[in-house]
Order: structure tokens, then C-alpha cells, then sequence
């Protein structure tokens, strides 16, 4: 296929020059260099985190999972009673907060990296901050406000309850 | 291997002659074309182009380009000079790798197939084959990319030793081609990054002993659309056309801001 | 049509164009019109180095380089000019370090040299190490470190703006004794806007020509494609004359059937030239310094192996640069680009098998004729003011019949600076000269008539047909015979060239209409370079002719000038005046070449 252009077509008028000494305003940057400073910040928290989480994670899934009884023994009373300690809660804690950062962290790169209108990337970083702080503020308070030894209507501990609780 | 003349101190050579020198005869082959063409003069839309030409052994992409140019149709534009990888004019994708036209020959490629040639991505289309290269030299020029020396100049030449001089080797080579920055998934989404093209040359200087604004450098590239906005995909440094390893030297800029910053 | 008035116009943006910028700039309104971004011109693909007598690695003094550049040049060069460019050869140097060219480095840390062709110590005792270099890098490293300082001095750059035309205006002037003679006066330069295919006048005071070579006037070269003589065509058309234009350098080692450069520095590291059978064959062409005779010599005993019947390869078309015998890891240390230009695009490894090359076109010893202060002149002695040139389009005579390696990344710099500098000075104190009347109208009759034509020829059709006689009849070996035949091809193709027919109609970008345009300049230089060369009845340097084997200095120790003269005809071509201007003699007495 060869394309010939007829001499008849002239070239159409009103066509910007190209370098007409401008630069298309999306290449321009504002150059706010604090935010240099964020992203720098957010890169190395990225990195510790990461390494922090590595730990928090294995030592959660093996003391979960593979010590005792293994899987067989996690139930409500399980996790109960972990968080009956102040390590274990701390320990819970601090994997909930860094791996919501670090998720919500990587989910803001990436939307930066491919929403391609402003106003897209706007809402979705709205809605992932959001539920960032969602996650992150209901986890807390699940964590530090846990109460095991539930009562029913009655007063009478639910039969669910761990054994500890017949002790109180 | 006899050579009546030949002095005790010639050294001797590891090959057989007539053995080798490469050469032989020079096979043909047809290549099929398609190029993304693109002339706002005429058309709103870009299309493709298809042709198929007779090409030789050692024919390259450029030279498949020229033909069509110069014998099918001479409205095929692209941007090309030295036609041997050095002056980086004709950086383009083909088949969807950034790489120079004069550097590929057609033979590596597979023929059975056209070969796609388009614009590289992420910079404003001009005409065809050639792009807006303005926004690219544009941060090229922020990075500060020339020596700054406050110490006053000797009467000799600086002294810098071999071992400093190869700090900063890898990164002198660059030819400012754009293939680097325009083969970066995040470049083609946020123009404003620096792109890897910039930050190569700001670490050609960073590194030289001789220089002294470097600091200077790390706080411009210490932007939000400075190094941090690097992902570590290596297109860029399979793109390079000089084979220079470009993401490690986005690392090492990294790491130079973070140790200026602690 | 737009006007825009600079101090200081440099037409070119390579070596010498930016060298010239980086003085001018800082000193006067300043602006360079590029047809190409600055980083793509050719400087950058020079390779092997830069001499300058530093004696870093070993005794060495400038005047000794002054003689290899006379007795390299075949004793054609002006001895004061290669006077000036060996001694400011070493602040050349300095100067590029101090603006931050990488060069490679002694242990001490100063910058290490390495041997090229013909330069020697002590006049001709033994191969001297001189050249300054960055790897096989050299050119790129010039041309990225002088970018890199126009951007460090906010240097105006009009990118992709080709310039179609020089404007001059004459006056009449009055001599001491009565007698009147014409001024060429410069006014400034038309130029095309690539990228809109707008005209736009500069007017300037001071004009700066640093356009570079005419490489693809031949169909073998090592040049860039858009090497295509524009400067010296635009000075010749304007009435300038065209000194030494006979005198083409070709590089010993382009890779065979491609002519990509392969550094001389392959041989300044050691490697060797052998023919089919083997032989180091330059031990009998230059005893003493062999592979690294100056280029012309190489060049004709290549095609000489070639010619009687010991090339290599399966036409016996080349001959073998062999490196086997050196460390891989020096090869990757010294010489790692052409290694790789070999694998590329031969598939050759250099490490095991000799690399085929053969001689390619590279170098126009002539061009514009200037003085040492880069003034182009318009006779033997008139210069013209404002009008300055440097670099490959300038013929100083820093090289005379056939330039020393490296020395052209020196000429750029010593003389591109003086260029610049002088431009500067002569626009702090000059008036701007009037633009002529309709100053666009010859480049946009000639524009519209080749958008306009539908005479049927293709240019790339006419420039193969050109570049295919010139390689077979103007190359390393060349007699009356081949040279009338390339002149009656020509005088053939400039008729035809007024079919030319271009494809793209369009305004943006059409480099269909630019290639046509720079044929014309092709062919002008073609016809110069034929003429020069059937009319030096001798051989010397890059002209060899069979029929006249001998240098005769008797008849022919003088510069050719050509000039534009529509009155004039010259060894039955018209058009061209042919005349002579006398060589400077200073110090150095013509003796035989021997090597």
C-alpha cells in the first residue's frame, strides 16, 4: 500500500507550529521541592516497612499456625486469649498499622503511575485514603477494646467464651 | 603463515587468514513495514502504513526506511544523521522495543512478521516518525548538566586518577536520544518526571570528583517528579542504545539524595 | 517572512559551531542556526583523539607537531596556521578539561596520550604519544562537554533551522593607487524553519560558517547523512572562492561495504593491517612507522593490496585490521565502541577474527578559504568582514593535501574559538549592513520551484548515480580519464536536477524538499572538487593522480581557488574560474614524504 498525496489537497490552515518555543503545560513541573521530601520519606518507609513487615508477618503466621496444635487451634478463644498479652496486641497492632501504610503507600504509587486525569487519580486517591484511615482507626480500636468474655442477655457467659473467663 | 618481512618484534597473530574475514555472499531477503504514520497538516488521525521491500544481509531498519523514502514514498518522515548508533537521531519503537533504527539489523528480527515501527512514546507527536523533543531537553537542562568548579583553576589540567574517572564512565556515554526516557511506563503517563535520560546526566556530574554541585543537583532531582517517582523496571536500561546501565545509576542517585538528607 | 537581528550568527552546531558559540555568547547577542540538535552533529562520532604536544606521557613540543601537520599535509599547509593550531593546540586541551571532558587518565592523574598516524617525535624519529583521548569516545565526549557549556551560558540554539542562503552585498572600493575592486560585505542568512517550512531572515553583523564536510558527495563514507556541503556550497554561490576542494582525506579503516569509521587509535593500540595472505603489508610501504603512516598513505596501500588481487574476502574487495593478538581487556578499555560497531554490523568478533575494512570517505582538507583568524577571505588576501568560518568547512590550510588524525577535533577547537572571539570583537564595533532587497526571494523561488515541479526525477535516484561515479573515479586513485568521466556524469546529473520532483507537498517537516535542496549543494561541490582535481596535474597528499605520480612542486606547490565566474570556463567546464594562492612558508623546507 503506497500512499500518494494529491496535489490538490493543500495543507490545512490553523495548525499550532510545533516548538513554537512552548512546552505543553502537562511537562511543565511546579517544582515543589517539599513534597521532594515527602516522596522521599514515603520511599525509605517503603523499604523499612517492608523489612519490618517480613518479620511481623512470619512470626504471626508461625505462632498461628505451625506452633501447638498448628492450625486446628485458632478460634474465637484463640485470638482471645493472645491479645489477653500486651505483646501480642502491640505486635498486632503494629503489623495493622504498617501494613496498611505500606499497602495504602503502594496503591497511591500506582495510582499516580496510571490514572492519567487529574480528576481520576483525585477521586481514586480519595476513596483509597479513606479507606486507609477506615481500616487502620476500626483495627485500633478492635484491638485495644477487644472484650472476650462475652455476656448474653441473661448475664450468663456465652458458650463460645474461652475457659478463662469462668475464672473472672 | 609466511611473511618474508616480518620483524622479530611483530607480534603474532591468532588466526588463520584465509581461513576467516567474515564476508561471503550477502543474502536478500523482503521485509514488510508498518509505520505509524501521522500528519496533522493532512489528517487528524494517524494510520498505518504498509509496504514491502527487498533487503540485504546487513541492512538495518534505517536503511529499510530510507528505501521506502527514497524510492515509494518521500513523505516518510523520520529524523536520522550519523547512521551508526552514535548521534541518536532516530530513536523509535520497533516492534515495541525503543531502540535506534540504525543499530537493528533487519536479520535479528522476525521476518515472517511485518516489523511495527512507531514514534517513541510519551512525547508529542510531530510528523510520523518524528517527536517534539523539547520537553525532553527541557529537563535535561534543569539537572545543571555541565561542571560547576569553584576552586580556582589550575595552570595545568585537574588531576583526577583513573579509579575517580571510572566512577562516572557509564554515564558519560549517553547520546540524549530518548529512548531511555520514552520507553518509561511512567514517563508516558506523567510527563513532568524528570525521566531517566536527566537523571543519567546529573549522575555523570554527581559522580565526577572534579565537580562541585553535586548538592545542587540532588535537591532538583529530590522532587516529587525527581528520582523517587522511579519504579525499577528496567525498560530503560534495555532501551539504552549505548548499553549503559541505566537504573543503577537512578539507584545511585537515590542513595547519594538519601545520604545528603541524613 | 520573520527578521530577527543578531550580533553574532553561527550557522552550524557541532565542534566548531558550538566552540565558537561558548565565546561569542558570553560576549555578544548571539544565536546558532543548527539543521540538526546540536548533540546530533558529527564531532560525535570522532573517535580516536585529540593531539597536543602536553608531554604527559612522553618528551613532546608543539613544534615538532608543527612539523608532522606540514610534512603529513605533503607541505600544502600555510606553516604559520599550523604554527598557531600546534601551540594553542595545548590550551585546547586544557580548556576542555577545565569545562569537564572526562578524558582518560595517566596513574598520576593527568591526561594520558596514546600514538596516532604520522605524528612523531623529534621530526619523524619514532611514532610520538600525543593524542588526548576518552576511550574511542573523544568527538562524542567534545561534542556532550561543549553542549553542555552553551546550555551552562543560556546559548539561543534555533534548532532544525537550515540555512539556504548567505547575504552579501558588494561595494565598490577605492585601493591606495587608484585602482577599484569589489567588497563583499556580509549582511546575514536566510534560513528554512524545518519544522513549519517558515523562512526566516537573521540579519547579524558578524556570520559564523561552521557547516561541516561534504562526505556524501561519495557513496563510501564515514559521514552523517546530512554531511551534504551546505557551507561551502552557500559560500561559493555567494562569490567566494573554494580553496584545496581536490583534496579528499579517506579513512584507511571504514568497515568494509558500510564505511563506518574504525578509529586509527585500533592501530595507535597496536593493531595491524594484513592483505588475503596475511602480511603486514604496510612494512613495505612505510618502513618505519608502518601502520601508522598518515591516512593517505595507508589508504592507497590498501587499495593498491586490493588492486593486485591480495584483498580478502570472497570478492577480494578488503583488507583485514587484525586486534587478535591484543588483551580482550584492553580492546574493552580503550577501543570499546568500534569493537562493537564490528560485531553490530559485520557480526565480526574482533577478539578472534580480524575485522575486513577498507578505505571511506571522511575528510575535506578544503573548503572556504579564511585566514588564522577564521576571517573568510574573498580573494587570496581580502577578507570579507563579518564573515568568519571554522571547522571542516574552512580551509585555514591547517592540513593542506591530506590531514593528521586528530587534528580536526584540534582545528575545531583552536580555530572555532577564534571564531568565535573574532565575531564577537568585529560585532562590538561594526554597523549592521542593510539586507539586501527581497533577501528570501531566491531561496523561495527555489523552494516553490521544487514543490512545484513535476519534471519526474527522484532525488535519491541522482545522488546514488552521483555518489556511485565519484567512488569509481575520484576515490584514492584517480587520472585524467576517471576524472573526465566523473565530470561529464555530473555535468549530466545537474541537468536532470532541474527535473527533480518531491513527493511530500506538506510544510511541517519536509525533509523530502531539504534532501532535494542539499543535492544541489551535493552536486555545485562535486563539480568544484572534479575541476580542482583535473587541474592539479600531480599528486600529492589525498589527490593521487596515475598519470601524474609525482609531487611537482615546481608547478604545483600552491593552493587551488575556485570561484563562481558564469564568465569564466576552466579545463572546458563553464562556470568556474580557476586560480592559485601561494603556500606560507616559514620554517620548514619541502622534502620528500617519507615515513
Amino acid at each position: 500500500m503506497t500512499t500518494t498525496k494529491s496535489d490538490a489537497l493543500l495543507p490545512a490552515q490553523g495548525i499550532e507550529a510545533p516548538r513554537s518555543g512552548r512546552i505543553d503545560p502537562k511537562y511543565l513541573r511546579s517544582g515543589s521541592s517539599k513534597s521532594g521530601s515527602f516522596e522521599m520519606a514515603a520511599w525509605v518507609f517503603m523499604r523499612v516497612s517492608g523489612a519490618a513487615l517480613v518479620v511481623l508477618i512470619f512470626v504471626h503466621l508461625t505462632v498461628n499456625l505451625l506452633v501447638g496444635e498448628g492450625i486446628h487451634q485458632i478460634d474465637f478463644g484463640f485470638v482471645a486469649g493472645k491479645w489477653a498479652n500486651p505483646v501480642w496486641q502491640f505486635w498486632d497492632l503494629t503489623m495493622l498499622w504498617l501494613a496498611m501504610l505500606h499497602g495504602g503507600n503502594g496503591m497511591r504509587t500506582i495510582i499516580n503511575d496510571y490514572a492519567e486525569k487529574d480528576s481520576t487519580r483525585m477521586w481514586l486517591k480519595s476513596i483509597l485514603y479513606l479507606s486507609v484511615i477506615v481500616i487502620i482507626v476500626l483495627g485500633t480500636m478492635v484491638i485495644f477494646t477487644f472484650e472476650p468474655c462475652l455476656l448474653d442477655g441473661s448475664g450468663q457467659l456465652l458458650e463460645s467464651s474461652p475457659s478463662f473467663c469462668q475464672n473472672v | 603463515m609466511s611473511t618474508p618481512t616480518k620483524e622479530a618484534a611483530e607480534p603474532a597473530s591468532k588466526i588463520d587468514m584465509k581461513e576467516s574475514g567474515g564476508g561471503g555472499e550477502v543474502p536478500s531477503f523482503d521485509v514488510t513495514l508498518q509505520v505509524r504514520r501521522y500528519d496533522p497538516e493532512f489528517s487528524d488521525e494517524a494510520r498505518w502504513d504498509e509496504w514491502t521491500v527487498t533487503m540485504y544481509g546487513t541492512d538495518r531498519v534505517l536503511d529499510a526506511l530510507h528505501k521506502v523514502k527514497w524510492e515509494i514514498d518521500g513523505s516518510l518522515t523520520f529524523r536520522r544523521s550519523c547512521a551508526h548508533g552514535v548521534c541518536g537521531s532516530d530513536a523509535m519503537r520497533i516492534n515495541g522495543r525503543n531502540r535506534l533504527a540504525c543499530k537493528v539489523l533487519l536479520k535479528d528480527l522476525d521476518l515472517s512478521k511485518p516489523v511495527l515501527v512507531e514514534p517513541i512514546k510519551g512525547l508529542p507527536v510531530e510528523k510520523d516518525l518524528i517527536v517534539d523533543m523539547e520537553p525532553f531537553f527541557q529537563s535535561y537542562r534543569e539537572i545543571m548538566p555541565f561542571m560547576v568548579n569553584n576552586s580556582p583553576a589550575p595552570t595545568g589540567e585537574r588531576i583526577q586518577s583513573p579509579e575517580e574517572r571510572e566512577r562516572f564512565d557509564d554515564t558519560t556515554k549517553c547520546i540524549l536520544c530518548a529512548a531511555c526516557t520514552s520507553s518509561c511506563p511512567v514517563f508516558w503517563t506523567d510527563g513532568q518526571y524528570f525521566g531517566p535520560a536527566a537523571i543519567v546526566n546529573a549522575h555523570r556530574f554527581i559522580f565526577d570528583s572534579r565537580d562541585d554541585a553535586g548538592d545542587m543537583r540532588l535537591e532538583v532531582l529530590n522532587d516529587k517528579e525527581g528520582v523517587w517517582r522511579c519504579r525499577t523496571t528496567f525498560n530503560c536500561t534495555d532501551a539504552c542504545p549505548r548499553g549503559i546501565e541505566v537504573t543503577k545509576a537512578i539507584q545511585e542517585v537515590k542513595r547519594a539524595v538519601l545520604s545528603r538528607s541524613m | 517572512m520573520q527578521v530577527h537581528k543578531y550580533d553574532v550568527v553561527i550557522v552550524g552546531a557541532g565542534g566548531a559551531g558550538m566552540r565558537a558559540a561558548i565565546e561569542s555568547g558570553q560576549r555578544a547577542h548571539t544565536a546558532v542556526l543548527t539543521k540538526l540538535y546540536p548533540t546530533r552533529s558529527h564531532t560525535g562520532a570522532a573517535q580516536g583523539g585529540m593531539c597536543a604536544a602536553l608531554a604527559n606521557v612522553e618528551e613532546d613540543n608543539w613544534e615538532w607537531h608543527t612539523f608532522d601537520t606540514v610534512k603529513g599535509g605533503d607541505y600544502l599547509v600555510d606553516q604559520d596556521a599550523a604554527e598557531v593550531m600546534a601551540k594553542e593546540a595545548i590550551d585546547a586541551v586544557l580548556d576542555l578539561e577545565k569545562m569537564g571532558l572526562p578524558f582518560n587518565r595517566t596513574p598520576e592523574g593527568k591526561i594520558d596520550q596514546r600514538r596516532f598516524g604520522g605524528h612523531t617525535r623529534d621530526h619523524g624519529k619514532a611514532a610520538v604519544r600525543r593524542a588526548c583521548y576518552a576511550a574511542d569516545r573523544t568527538g562524542h565526549m567534545i561534542l556532550q562537554t561543549l553542549y553542555q557549556n552553551c546550555v551552562k551560558h543560556n546559548v539561543e540554539f534555533y534548532n532544525e533551522y537550515y540555512v539556504l542562503d548567505l547575504l552579501t552585498v558588494d561595494e565598490e572600493v577605492t585601493r591606495e593607487d587608484g585602482t577599484t575592486y569589489m567588497q563583499k560585505k556580509t549582511a546575514g542568512v536566510v534560513s528554512y524553519d524545518l519544522a513549519n517550512g517558515e523562512i526566516h531572515v537573521f540579519q547579524a553583523k558578524s556570520v559564523v560558517f561552521a557547516t561541516g564536510g561534504l562526505g556524501k558527495i561519495f557513496k563510501t563514507t564515514s559521514n552523517a547523512h546530512t554531511l551534504t556541503a551546505d557551507g561551502m556550497a552557500l559560500a561559493y554561490r555567494a562569490g567566494i572562492p573554494l580553496e584545496d576542494m581536490e583534496f579528499v582525506q579517506f579513512h584507511p579503516t571504514g568497515l568494509a561495504g558500510l564505511g563506518i569509521l574504525l578509529s586509527e587509535a585500533a592501530r595507535g593500540e597496536g593493531a595491524i593491517l594484513r592483505n588475503s595472505e596475511g602480511e603486514r603489508f604496510m612494512e613495505r610501504y612505510a618502513p618505519t612507522i608502518k601502520d601508522l603512516a598518515p591516512r593517505d598513505i595507508v589508504a592507497r596501500s590498501m587499495a593498491n593490496e586490493v588492486r593486485e588481487g591480495r584483498g580478502a574476502g570472497p570478492n577480494k574487495g578488503y583488507v583485514l585490521l587484525d586486534l587478535t593478538h591484543l588483551e580482550p581487556a584492553h580492546i574493552d578499555a580503550k577501543l570499546p565502541d568500534i569493537t562493537e560497531f564490528a560485531r553490530t554490523y559485520l557480526g565480526v568478533e574482533p577478539y578472534t577474527e580480524p575485522v575486513p575494512v577498507f578505505p571511506t570517505c571522511h575528510y575535506a582538507m578544503g573548503g572556504v578559504p579564511t585566514n588564522v583568524n577564521a576571517e573568510v577571505l574573498q580573494d587570496n588576501d581580502t577578507v570579507v568582514p563579518g564573515l568568519y568560518a571554522a571547522g571542516e568547512v574552512a580551509c585555514v590550510s591547517v592540513h593542506g593535501s591530506n590531514r593528521l588524525g586528530t587534528n580536526s577535533l584540534l582545528d575545531i577547537n583552536v580555530f572555532g574559538k577564534r571564531a568565535g572571539l573574532a565575531a564577537a570583537e568585529y560585532a562590538s564595533t561594526a554597523e549592521f549592513v542593510d539586507i539586501p532587497e527581497n533577501p528570501t526571494a531566491f531561496t523561495e523561488n527555489q523552494l516553490n520551484a521544487m514543490r512545484a515541479s513535476t519534471g519526474g526525477e527522484r532525488t535519491s535516484t541522482l545522488r546514488t548515480e552521483l555518489q556511485e561515479t565519484m567512488d569509481a573515479n575520484m576515490q584514492v586513485f584517480r587520472s585524467e580519464e576517471t576524472i573526465k568521466e566523473a565530470l561529464a556524469v555530473i555535468a549530466d546529473l545537474r541537468l536532470r536536477y532541474k527535473n527533480v520532483q518531491i513527493q511530500d507537498k506538506g510544510k511541517r517537516f519536509n525533509l523530502d524538499l531539504l534532501e532535494a535542496v542539499e543535492l544541489g549543494f551535493l552536486l555545485d561541490m562535486a563539480e568544484v572538487m572534479t575541476v580542482a582535481a583535473l587541474h592539479r596535474k600531480e599528486s600529492r597528499g589525498g589527490h593521487y593522480r596515475e598519470d601524474f605520480p609525482e609531487r611537482d612542486d615546481e608547478n604545483f606547490m600552491l593552493h587551488s581557488m575556485m570561484y563562481l565566474d558564469p564568465e569564466s570556463s576552466t579545463d572546458g567546464t563553464n562556470g568556474i574560474r580557476a586560480d592559485t594562492k601561494p603556500v606560507v612558508f616559514t620554517r620548514y623546507e619541502p622534502m620528500e614524504r617519507k615515513y
